[in-house]
């Protein structure tokens, strides 16, 4: 199946929209093993994107590379129209306008969530601290505990702290939200807490590109499900279509492991 | 979204790596276990172990009696400490100018009173372990008192039978004869204004006798000890407490963090104020002063302080960060050119341009809305100020006419020393320890090679090359004193050994958290600053506690190359004085009963510094 259309499974609405992040011919490599082999992916504005696929398969990398966690060795990476390069400030501006959620939240432990969440926009954009702390309790109070702010991250159960993790991130006012595995840490009844918060985003018009197991979500929430194996793109569809008559073998196989 | 307002979820464990502030509830302390039942379960649980507990014990009281025999032996003459306290602990300065060694120590105290309270620090602890240590203390007094030889006069011995005795009788009673000793605190007010009224009728009370100094003849009398040292004491106990209480008081009035702002500016810079102005009393040139030294002062603080306040304009981009680099250039220029020569400039204007082009350099990382930028700028402004003062103090004559050149001696000394080499040692530790886990193969060579050379060189050759040897290679017209030039060697070393530590603690730090940095955009610096090292350090306090009282107990090297430190003294200076020849082994305990008080309340003081941190305890 050639990936050369980067279009491919869009709505004539989607299509018409502008570009967010566009991926040409991504390859990696961590020494000898090469973790991506010439990807080409375009996520449009508004989108919401999930990424499948066995472990091990690139996901995780792909998602890294796009705010350069993870440094790309041949190819081209685009984001809202700035190319990913070694230059510091298109690193920089990218890092500021795409935010990320990890696996293990990766919360800064001798902060307060407040401050957690202040931390960024007050050094890196520059906002006075009244500021930032009015909105950080906004954000608390859409993912829903505007009770923390206080305590600090140890105090707080894995949804919790995840949910703090996307107002962080989301402090930045970024245009783009990266999940990589959200919620692959958390015990199975904290997973639809931090995931409600996800669905809430996506229906406000966030572009977002989630790599998760929870297939639920992403037969619910996304306009395009994308399956990766070893290290590349298998299929790019809609959920509907993906999930009840995938066009590659893999993806039945895939399919058929997990359902 | 109905789940999200649920009630509070138990934290999971391992949902955080290091469980920093996290608050459990104290746990209930254990109810007293009578002393028959505590002693077959601790120390009779089995025929081993109850062997075990004897052969120590006669281990222990072994070495006690062998201790106390030495303390007092018939060839002790504790005249010679007695006597010479004043010699050990501040040397030789003037007795007329002594007010000055007590205003610097009452100060000390009440930076002291003010930080506990600003700190918050609850030493506070339970009527059950009051009563234990008190009953325990006594029962060990009383021990002394009977392994005590014959040699020792018969007043000291009964004193210690009738001390320890009355201390077990009070210990017992607090713990047998109040209810729930275990559940009872001691308000730390409470404990603070007992011990000091303790150390006040002590020194008021107990006839520990005195000396009458006639010329350098000293004749003992006895009674109570001298008006000129319980009427210091005295005020300093009332000085410590009025500043504690002081210090709450003001907590309630200020904005919080304001006092803890100024007690930890007042730790950086207070001492050595108290040492060179205070103690040092330099006899200043006011013409000079008002002509040269405070323009200077001033110029640097209000241009510096003017150009900080552009260079942290936010929005500056590339502009702030050249200027800076610039300033570094010239400032780096400024040092090489004077080791030629070729640029004469006062060495305070040296430095503070060194640190105007650090500050510049630093300024984008701090760019923000006015009150920041202020901020910035206004502590630029202090800290030149600040610092002109006491390089033009260090550098003035001093009035004290002191008989042997050094004005620090004895414990004074060695006090100084450690400290600030500790204070000096941290910012060059923590650079190097960044250093050398950088990126950058320079700084990573550069450091490693610093580390290892340092490292690998025994303290006092550094000592010896400093205090010799340095003076040797600075350009015409440059020198360093003594003081100065041990100061700097010990600081150079002791740095090597504190990076090593805070690498340590770097290491602690997980990948994840360096990722979530730089996916929120925080530069290098940002990051550095405000995640790595505050993590990193926390981990690193027992290390540097460790690190700290080792180099308290080390400046006794500091006697080979001429200082005169408690170590010397005891055992040179007093075996030499025409009464007490040969005397050196009172001296010598007495000395090492004052580092071990010392380095025993670093490790206290550390362990509940930890507590308070929340280091490996989950608070």
């Amino acid at each position: 199946m050639s990936m050369s259309d980067a279009n491919i499974a869009l709505s004539a609405e989607m299509a018409a929209r502008d570009n967010m992040i566009t991926c040409r011919g991504v390859k990696k490599w961590f020494g000898d093993f090469q973790a991506l082999t010439g990807v080409d992916l375009t996520v449009k504005d508004r989108e919401v994107m999930v990424v499948l696929g066995p472990s091990g398969s690139g996901k995780s990398t792909l998602i890294r590379c796009i705010n350069r966690l993870e440094v790309h060795q041949e190819g081209q990476i685009v984001v809202d129209g700035i190319e990913l390069t070694n230059d510091l400030r298109n690193i920089d501006k990218i890092r500021s306008e795409v935010g990320m959620v990890f696996q293990q939240f990766n919360l800064f432990p001798h902060l307060t969530v407040l401050d957690n969440i202040t931390l960024a926009p007050v050094w890196v954009r520059k906002k006075s601290k009244v500021e930032a702390e009015a909105t950080a309790h906004e954000l608390l109070e859409r993912v829903g505990i505007p009770e923390q702010a206080a305590k600090y991250p140890g105090q707080l159960s894995g949804g919790q702290q995840q949910r703090v993790a996307i107002a962080r991130s989301l402090a930045m006012e970024p245009k783009v939200m990266l999940f990589d595995e959200p919620t692959s840490a958390l015990d199975p009844e904290m997973i639809s807490e931090v995931l409600d918060v996800m669905k809430d985003l996506a229906n406000g018009g966030m572009t977002m590109i989630v790599v998760t197991h929870e297939m639920g979500f992403a037969r619910e929430v996304a306009d395009r499900v994308v399956f990766m194996e070893a290290g590349n793109v298998v299929e790019i569809n809609e959920p509907e279509a993906f999930f009840t008559n995938p066009v590659s073998d893999r993806t039945k196989l895939f399919l058929s492991q997990i359902l | 979204m109905s789940e999200m307002s649920g009630p509070l979820v138990v934290p999971s464990a391992g949902a955080a790596e290091i469980a920093f502030g996290v608050e459990h509830e104290i746990a209930p302390e254990d109810p007293i276990t009578p002393p028959g039942r505590w002693m077959r379960e601790n120390l009779f649980s089995s025929w081993s172990n109850g062997i075990q507990t004897v052969l120590f014990a006669a281990i222990l009281i072994g070495i006690l009696k062998w201790l106390l025999n030495l303390v007092f032996a018939e060839e002790s003459d504790w005249a010679s400490v007695a006597t010479n306290i004043r010699l050990l602990f501040a040397y030789n300065y003037p007795v007329e100018q002594f007010v000055r060694v007590w205003v610097s120590l009452g100060t000390l105290l009440a930076a002291a009173g003010l930080s506990i309270a600003a700190w918050n620090l609850d030493l506070s602890f339970t009527l059950r372990k009051l009563g234990i240590n008190t009953a325990t203390g006594g029962g060990v007094l009383v021990l002394v008192g009977i392994l005590t030889p014959g040699t020792a006069p018969s007043d000291v011995r009964a004193g210690m039978f009738v001390l320890g005795a009355i201390l077990l009788v009070i210990g017992l009673a607090v713990l047998f004869g109040v209810k729930d000793p275990h559940r009872k605190r001691i308000p730390f007010e409470a404990l603070l204004i007992s011990v000091a009224g303790l150390v006040v009728a002590f020194v008021w009370l107990f006839p520990l006798g005195r000396y009458e100094f006639a010329g350098d003849e000293a004749s003992y009398a006895s009674g109570t000890i001298n008006i000129s040292t319980k009427g210091p004491w005295t005020v300093m106990m009332i000085v410590l407490v009025a500043s504690f209480l002081v210090g709450k008081a003001l907590g309630r009035v200020l904005p919080s963090g304001a006092l803890k702002g100024v007690m930890a500016a007042f730790w950086v810079i207070g001492p050595a104020f108290l040492i060179f102005v205070v103690l040092r009393d330099p006899a200043f040139d006011w013409g000079y002063v008002w002509a040269v030294d405070v323009p200077m002062a001033l110029g640097f603080a209000l241009l510096g302080g003017g150009v900080l306040y552009f260079l942290t304009k936010p929005g500056l981009g590339e502009l702030g960060r050249i200027i800076g680099a610039v300033l570094f250039g010239v400032a780096v220029f400024n040092w090489v050119a004077a080791f030629f020569g070729l640029y004469p400039m006062l060495q305070k204007g040296r430095i503070s341009f060194m640190l105007l082009a650090v500050f510049a350099i630093l300024a984008p990382t701090f760019a923000g809305e006015r009150a920041a930028r202020l901020r910035f700028a206004t502590g630029w402004a202090v800290l030149v100020v600040v610092m002109h003062w006491l390089i033009t103090a260090i550098n003035t004559p001093s009035t004290l006419e002191i008989v042997a050149p050094p004005f620090l001696g004895g414990f004074i000394l060695s006090v100084s020393i450690a400290y600030y080499v500790m204070l000096a040692s941290f910012p060059l530790g923590i650079l190097l320890a960044l250093a050398r886990t950088s990126k950058l193969p320079i700084f990573r060579v550069m450091s490693t090679v610093y580390i290892e050379i340092l490292r690998g060189v025994p303290l006092i050759t550094i000592l010896f090359f400093f205090s010799i040897m340095l003076n040797l290679f600075l350009p015409g017209g440059m020198s360093i004193s003594e003081l100065a030039a041990i100061f700097t060697g010990y600081s150079l070393f002791s740095a090597a050994y504190m990076a090593e530590n805070i690498r340590g603690g770097l290491q602690a730090i997980r990948r994840g958290q360096y990722e979530a940095s730089d996916a929120l955009g925080l530069t290098t610096v940002q990051r550095t600053m405000f995640i790595v090292l505050p993590q990193a350090l926390r981990v690193t306090i027992p290390n540097l506690v460790g690190q700290a009282i080792a180099t308290f107990k080390e400046t006794s090297l500091v006697s080979i190359v001429g200082g005169f430190e408690l170590v010397r003294i005891a055992n040179q200076t007093i075996p030499n004085q025409p009464d007490y020849i040969g005397q050196n082994r009172p001296a010598l305990l007495f000395i090492s009963l004052v580092f071990w008080a010392f380095s025993y309340s670093m490790s206290r003081a550390s362990r509940s510094l930890e507590q308070h941190l929340g280091v490996g305890t989950g608070r």
